[in-house]
């Protein structure tokens, strides 16, 4: 591991103001995913700036029926509280099938949406990557891509955003709340907070270099009663996704009134499927409609040499998501 | 006499070293400390085949704390090292940093010495090495036309054949010809490789995670071109081996070769990214297997072909058709072992080297073959079943194969359960299938020694047990205390035993599944001379208590060694621990996850010493297959030809959920031409024939037969519906 220093802050404007607004500096979440890469000597940073103890702890409701989520609350108190158990159950079941307990209750919310990918050129320094070397190339492109994206990558990037938590809060339409250094604030819709690769693959995200997440806002509860998150692994528990699928349905007898969809680890960012959520509102659930539904989520796909599986296996998912959640109740 | 201990063998007790462990007071090779102690971190290669040109090491030398960094430039000069490697033997000379050739992506070109892990570490990152690179050859497709016969695979011969393999297959009434692949796979025991060297003069000390003590010292020694006598070697606990440590690899001459470099105590250790790379691995094997049978399910041909590669430096083959060879009678038998080498570092053995990979070649031929002949594929085990090894036409010194089979049936309730039509259950969205198989691995015993000090209290006695030995996580310590406890009638808290230094008389070390065998006996044998001795001195023949003998010749202490190996006896008789598998798996229908939902394990596998001990081993094994079946391999990289993942949150080894409900079933088994305690070993049975079961019951569940392992979720829903 490099050198750095380490700040910690009492107060955000503190930690805002002491960001320098470049790479040389990042704020410090739990550091489940951060300190991981410093070891591996992937994330060079001069300097750390802690960020875990500001107090954006709390869940609170909002005024039009929604939460705000802090965005230093971990994510199994999150995941685990009482409001967000009873109104957006797809949250918690997309939280805890992440990570183990332990990663959990470390990781913070704001760390959650900004763990960057899992590809493995980007952890190994002595391949080429153009995330973490823009420039240096691609390794995925052509190389090992069984778990690399089927939608909306580039030449100069082909890998997947991680997260669990991130699907659930693109089918709920979230809002992500940051701070920047003048002390003002804005509010990112979430299916813009992350970004696909284009041609800068070294950002994940469209947040500025140097901004706070403060809180995820979650809209009034919409789908508290039909909901599931359908995570296909290699293995039981502590894996990653191969893909994965966030179904919230508003039902009225048999009727789809509304429906919040988003795949995991198909894209560079949580993969939103607006189409197919106007295509299913207003029909009857039954399994026909549901394969086209899948059929339609995956009409765009284009796969790499080693990842076509992941177009079958997908449609699978969000079909049996789909099923899962039109049943319960 | 007075009432027989409670604590020996055969008895379920607990860890003696449990306590310790959890307290973290048990001393592993990394926690013995130094005053001056520096830290070495080393440096791979980035390429897999070329030569260094250059390394910049201007600015890491820069570094606050740097102490040395040693390149094949200025290394010393390893007179044993004669410009190759040794092919690989336990024992033998390990060089390191000789030359700036590049065999394989991973491999050692430096070390770093600081004052500090952290420093070292750093100035490590800011080495620039510059290759002159040349196409490496690193996929096993593209290289096939090279294979050639290797000497010998693992010690064993590369062929055997009797009868007429074709001859055999053209009378079958059934046949199978199908090919089987097992990918690379990593040991990673717990405890990360380490080394601390301490010299003095011209004699070195190593704390070293090692398997095997002597062979440690014998490696140094020749290593270093020093005598024997002038290296000593400490490792009292091993965080798990697994093969990995049966030699003393590369960092190990690194850490000495820099504690003298620097002429300070060092500590090495291997982190887990680099171990993916730099202590042996698994071979990726392809095996190909025909069998045919007549109608009533007897074998008339058993064929088993595998493929393997080995590195530039060094030859190894696992064994991969070893149980093919003795485990089913058949008139006509070819079995052969085909090598290639590629820019791969050198696999080595790993858990149950051959029978791993070649249980789940054979026993899931078995189970398409029972499928073919439309036979239950417990009872084509049954009908094949051979009390004269087929190899070499020696009879078994104990099997109980068919008993095994039987035992595990019930347990099972495979009758009921088991149903020959694949997808014939289904709960939700499940598909639930039945899978057995069976499974054998050599029991063998090899020449052990220790020394036993007793030492009298009035009419107390205690007793220390010495021996070379090591405790790999497996139960050493438990398992020779009670064998004291039981030869000189002590309760166990009154024995301490002590291991892992080359002080210590001399064990063949913990490998092979010949450790607790061997090492028990030569403990007995210790404990039987301290008795004989003692009556001598008391000049009596009853059978006293030590106490009372010791009283009676009127001494405090005594101390007595012994020495156990086998007889000549042994070699007339094939030697075998033998088993049986029974697994209920339940695969997604949409997914192609596989839930193990229940495992019925039984051991045939002579006297166990501690259930408890001997249950952790099965378990343990029982892991390792369903990781070998479900989760785990290393992918070679297409372009650059290095494992791309190399860290545990790409790597899968088995979590909790994916075990559940395992049992295991001991067969009592007396075999005292096995050796004079009658104990087999069962750490590498644990493991073999598992990944055939499991992928059976995948079979039986879905029509689907995966003959490449990992069976992953992508394997399952692309595998066609075959029955
Ligand atoms: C072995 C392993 C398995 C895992 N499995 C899963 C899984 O199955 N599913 C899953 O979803 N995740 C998984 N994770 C990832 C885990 O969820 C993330 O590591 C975690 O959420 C990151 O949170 P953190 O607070 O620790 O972030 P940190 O590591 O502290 O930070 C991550 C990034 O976020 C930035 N940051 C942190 N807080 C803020 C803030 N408030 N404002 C601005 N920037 C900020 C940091 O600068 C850094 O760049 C796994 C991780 C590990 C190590
Ligand atoms: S896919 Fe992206 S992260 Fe992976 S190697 Fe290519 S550029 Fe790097």
């Amino acid at each position: 591991m490099r050198p750095f220093q380490f700040h910690c802050p009492s107060s955000a404007a503190e930690a805002l103001q002491k960001h320098s607004r470049d790479q040389k500096t990042h704020y410090l979440g739990g550091g489940t995913n951060l300190i991981d890469l410093m070891k591996e000597d992937v994330e060079r940073p001069d300097h750390l700036i802690e960020v875990a103890d500001l107090p954006f702890k709390e869940i609170t409701q909002t005024a039009n029926g929604g939460l705000m989520l802090g965005a230093t609350l971990n994510n199994n108190k999150t995941a685990n509280h009482r409001l967000v158990r009873k109104n957006f159950p797809l949250l918690t079941m997309a939280m805890l099938s992440a990570a183990t307990e332990q990663i959990r209750n470390m990781a913070t919310n704001g760390g959650n949406l900004l763990q960057r990918t899992r590809c493995p050129y980007y952890f190994e320094t002595s391949m080429p990557c153009n995330k973490r070397e823009p420039g240096s190339g691609c390794g995925a492109l052509n190389g090992a891509n069984s778990k690399s994206a089927i939608f909306g990558w580039s030449e100069s990037c082909v890998a997947t955003h991680p997260s669990d938590m991130c699907v659930a809060l693109a089918a709920l339409n979230a809002k992500v709340h940051v701070e920047q250094a003048d002390g003002s604030s804005r509010v990112i819709p979430f299916t813009e907070f992350h970004r696909l690769p284009g041609d800068q693959p070294e950002k994940d995200t469209n947040l500025e270099t140097g901004e706070l997440i403060t809180g995820i806002e979650l809209p009034k509860s919409e789908f508290p009663d039909h909901y599931y998150y359908y995570k296909v692994r290699e293995r039981s528990s502590y894996a990653f996704a191969l893909v994965s699928a966030a179904v919230g349905l508003q039902m009225q007898g048999n009727t789809i009134i509304k429906a919040g969809l988003a795949l995991g680890k198909v894209a560079h960012k949580p993969w939103k499927l607006e189409n197919v959520e106007r295509f299913l509102e207003g029909k009857e659930a039954s399994l026909s409609t549901f394969e086209a539904a899948a059929e339609l989520a995956f009409e765009d796909a284009q796969p790499l040499s080693k990842n076509e599986y992941k177009i079958e296996l997908g449609k699978k998912t969000l079909v049996q998501a789909l099923v899962r959640a039109a049943a319960r109740s | 006499m007075e009432t027989k201990t409670k604590t020996g063998i055969g008895n379920p007790i607990s860890r003696l070293e449990g306590k310790l462990k959890v307290m973290g007071k048990a001393k592993y090779s990394s926690e013995f400390s130094f005053e001056n102690l520096a830290f070495a971190q080393g440096i791979q290669s980035t390429i897999a085949s070329g030569r260094i040109t250059a390394i910049d090491t201007s600015e890491a030398e820069k570094q606050e704390g740097v102490l040395k960094i040693i390149t094949y430039q200025n290394a010393l000069e390893l007179k044993g090292y004669n410009g190759r490697f040794e092919s690989p033997s336990t024992k033998g000379i390990s060089p390191s940093l000789q030359t700036p050739e590049i065999h394989f992506y991973g491999e050692y070109i430096g070390v770093v010495v600081a004052e500090t892990f952290e420093q070292a570490r750093y100035a490590a990152n800011l080495i620039k090495v510059t290759y002159a690179e040349d196409q490496h050859k690193t996929n096993f497709e593209e290289h096939l036309d090279s294979v050639y016969k290797p000497d010998k695979a693992n010690g064993n011969p590369a062929d055997t054949s009797w009868g007429d393999l074709e001859a055999g297959l053209n009378q079958a009434a059934a046949k199978i010809d199908v090919t089987y692949n097992t990918p690379i796979e990593h040991h990673h025991p717990m405890e990360l490789h380490n080394i601390i060297a301490v010299w003095e003069g011209d004699k070195v000390t190593a704390y070293a995670s090692t398997q095997m003590v002597e062979n440690a010292v014998t490696t140094i020694a020749e290593t270093f071109q020093m005598p024997k006598e002038n290296v000593r070697v400490i490792t009292p606990y091993v965080g798990g081996g697994f093969g990995s440590k049966l030699q003393l690899r590369e960092h190990a001459t690194l850490g000495i070769m820099a504690a003298k470099m620097v002429d300070r105590p060092v500590q090495l250790t291997v982190t887990r990214h680099e171990m993916f790379t730099a202590i042996g691995f698994r071979q990726h094997n392809r095996q190909r297997m025909r069998l045919g049978a007549d109608q009533d399910g007897n074998l008339t041909a058993v064929g088993h072909d595998t493929t393997s590669h080995t590195s530039f430096t060094e030859e190894f083959q696992e064994t991969c058709g070893l149980m093919t060879r003795m485990l089913y009678k058949t008139p006509n038998s070819l079995v052969t072992h085909r090598l290639m080498k590629l820019n791969l570092p050198s696999p080595r053995w790993m858990r149950a080297p051959g029978e791993a990979p070649g249980s789940f070649a054979l026993e899931s031929a078995m189970d398409e073959l029972a499928h073919e002949l439309r036979m239950d594929p417990a009872e084509l085990r049954i009908q094949n079943d051979t009390q004269v090894d087929p190899s070499n036409d020696k009879p078994f010194s104990s099997r109980q194969l068919v008993e095994c089979i039987r035992i595990g049936a019930k347990k099972f309730d495979w009758k009921n359960k088991w149903n020959p039509k694949p997808g014939h259950t289904q709960k939700d969205n499940w598909m639930v299938g039945y899978g057995m198989s069976a499974s054998s691995r050599a029991a063998p015993y090899l020449k052990s020694s220790a020394e036993v000090t007793l030492k009298r209290d009035g009419d107390a006695v205690t007793a220390v047990l010495k021996t070379d030995a090591t405790d790999i996580g497996t139960g050493t310590y438990t398992i020779l205390g009670q064998t004291v406890a039981e030869t000189l009638n002590l309760d166990i808290k009154d024995v301490q035993v002590e291991l892992g230094d080359s002080k210590f008389p001399v064990s063949p070390g913990s490998g092979g599944s010949w450790g607790a065998a061997s090492f028990a006996n030569g403990t007995r044998e210790a404990c039987l001379n301290a008795i004989n001795n003692l009556k001598t001195l008391a000049s009596t023949d009853e059978d006293l208590t030590v106490a009372e003998l010791m009283k009676q010749a009127k001494l405090n202490e005594l101390t007595a060694t012994g020495t156990a190996a086998p007889t000549e006896e042994f070699d007339d008789y094939s030697v075998y621990s033998f088993g049986a598998n029974f697994c209920e798996v339940w695969v997604d229908k949409d997914t192609g996850m596989v839930r193990l939902e229940h495992f019925v394990n039984v051991a045939s596998a002579g006297k166990i010493l501690n259930p408890k001990t001997a249950y952790g081993q099965i378990i343990g094994g029982i892991t390792w297959g369903v990781g070998q079946a479900l989760t785990e391999h290393s992918e070679v990289e297409p372009n650059h030809g290095n494992f791309i993942t190399r860290s545990f949150a790409d790597y899968h080894v088995p979590v909790n959920l994916d075990l559940g409900k395992i049992d295991v079933v001991f067969v009592p088994e007396e075999d005292y031409i096995a050796n004079p305690m009658g104990v087999k070993g069962i750490g590498e049975l644990g493991i073999t024939s598992i990944a055939a079961a499991i992928g059976n019951a995948v079979f039986n569940a879905t029509g689907r037969r995966v003959r490449d392992l990992p069976i992953t979720p992508q394997k399952v829903i692309t595998t066609p519906v075959t029955a």
